[in-house]
């Protein structure tokens, strides 16, 4: 509880920077610990409390300078709030729950005694019931950016993909699949690897002397720098030129101070 | 090494009388008779009367990274999608503050590249635009030490050693004569990768049966790159190279992993 009020203040500091405010010491420290500990005592359900400054400031400031201007800070307070209410109660699609949780919600909804988070859990199946039971989405996830995912690149065949469903048996299913596919590759390059080493240390074995000594050498000079190291796509031609240019005439557009 | 050791060991031990100058001489002796023992026992023959050879397997490594098994895929989308349904859901407009950029940056969009080139279209063996996700050996047509004369044969660019200082010097001078100059090309290390010796078969005009080291070196920083002194090139996949070699499929198969 301590941590999460913690953070919040912390969100609110860092997106408050965007609007001058004086320095305000939001977490008051005992003098003697050094902590916060014992300070901030907050009870489950109650409203965090946020600093009132900006508010305050805006109001105080809105007489002192001109109408529109003064307005227009407000809501772009507003405007801030309303974000970061957002993204505090912004909702997960399932709710993560231990068993112990799991266990206490069941009792209570035999009491009758439903919490806000279950109820809206209810009312989203419901939603889901009547809008399309027979329309599930079949839209193939698409992981990282659009333009660049795996998939479209070509780098996996799209149809020999296993169907699966997000169930937890299937979820172990995959990845025993995975491990042994994995592992057969490891292995097969393990000794594929010692192969090579062994052809190599046979080679130097069948020089002459002189020629051995000198392959025994170990050559320490790093390969060379400019050493291609493969990419998720081959390198298009031009590029380059084009990146020097463009950074050049920005370079240009900035006043040299 | 033991028998070294334990000849030194009774040496020591018989201290006693002897004087340091002929406790010496024993010492070198017996070491150079131990010397002499292991290369007999090892088995083959003085080599200074065999030839060698010294090849290049000259290649190019990936340029883009290989394809992914499906079943390694289809466990990393589920384990996104499980992550993905208990991640909290942030508005839009909190999300695009991303997108805004800094005064100093620009940002090109491109349209990638495809993994499939024209090389790989037209089977093209002679560029290195080809498999894009794979190794590509260099190979050269003509008439090489080994082979019968008058025959053109396919082979990895080799010279026949020649009291130079390296086997490594010789192997770079190969592939100098092939390329024109080396500035494209690392040897790794300085000593060979494999070697095979090759038996003449019924009727030989060379001098028979040779040993051929094969040296690694790769492609640098260059996507082009003219061959000259020989009939014909190619560079080819692992797969390819198996067709070339059907006797020495095998030997193949151990030194070149992919």
């Amino acid at each position: 509880m301590l941590r999460n009020s913690g953070s919040s203040l912390r969100l609110i500091a860092s997106l408050q920077t965007l609007i001058p405010s004086s320095s305000h010491q939001l977490l008051q420290r005992s003098p003697v610990s050094g902590t916060a500990k014992g300070k901030a005592k907050l009870k489950a359900g109650q409203t965090l409390k946020r600093s009132t400054l900006g508010r305050k400031k805006a109001a105080g400031g809105e007489p002192a300078t001109s109408r529109g201007g003064g307005r227009a800070r407000n809501e772009a307070i507003e405007r801030l709030n309303r974000m970061v209410d957002s993204c505090l109660n912004a909702p997960a699609p399932v709710r993560h729950l231990t068993a112990k949780e799991r266990a206490r919600e069941a009792e209570r909804e035999k009491l009758g005694l439903i919490s806000k988070e279950r109820q809206r859990e209810i009312d989203q199946e419901k939603a889901r019931a009547k809008a399309g039971g027979a329309a599930p989405e079949e839209e193939p996830v698409i992981m990282g950016t659009p333009g660049l995912d795996l998939i479209t690149l070509g780098l996996v065949d799209k149809e020999s993909i296993p169907k699966y469903e997000l169930t937890v048996e299937d979820g172990r299913r995959l990845a025993k699949e995975y491990s042994r596919v994995l592992m057969r590759k490891h292995r097969a390059r393990q000794a594929a690897e010692t192969t090579l080493l062994r052809l190599k240390k046979e080679a130097i074995a069948a020089l002459p002397d002189h020629l051995r000594e000198a392959a025994l050498v170990p050559d320490l000079t790093p390969f060379p720098a400019n050493r291609y190291m493969a990419t998720l796509t081959p390198p298009i031609e031009g590029y380059i030129d084009k990146v020097r240019e463009a950074a050049k005439k920005h370079t240009v557009k900035e006043k040299l101070r | 090494m033991e028998g070294l050791r334990r000849l030194c060991i009774e040496t020591v031990r018989k201290k006693g009388g002897r004087d340091r100058g002929e406790k010496q001489r024993e010492m070198q002796r017996s070491a150079a008779l131990l010397l002499l023992r292991t290369l007999r026992s090892r088995g083959f023959s003085s080599s200074s009367s065999d030839k060698i050879v010294a090849a290049v397997l000259f290649e190019r490594l990936p340029v883009v990274i290989p394809k992914i098994d499906p079943v390694v895929y289809a466990f990393q989308e589920f384990s996104f999608r499980w992550r993905q349904q208990y991640r909290r859901r942030y508005p839009d407009e909190v999300l695009g503050k991303g997108d805004a950029r800094g005064k100093g940056e620009y940002q090109i969009d491109y349209v990638p590249a495809p993994r499939i080139t024209e090389a790989d279209k037209t089977n093209d063996r002679r560029s290195l635009q080809r498999a894009l996700d794979r190794r590509l050996y260099l190979l050269l047509n003509g008439s090489t030490y080994g082979a019968p004369d008058k025959k053109p044969v396919w082979h990895f660019p080799e010279k026949i050693y020649e009291n130079e200082e390296t086997l490594r010097l010789c192997a770079e001078s190969a592939l100098r004569s092939v390329l024109g100059g080396l500035q494209h090309t690392y040897f790794v290390g300085n000593a060979p990768m494999a070697h095979m010796t090759v038996e003449p078969k019924e009727h030989s005009s060379d001098t028979p049966s040779f040993e051929r080291f094969f040296f690694k070196s790769q492609v640098i920083g260059t996507s082009k790159l003219h061959i000259e002194k020989c009939r014909d090139y190619v560079w080819v996949t692992k797969d390819e190279l198996m067709e070339y070699f059907p006797e020495q499929a095998d030997f193949f198969n151990k030194m070149i992993i992919s």
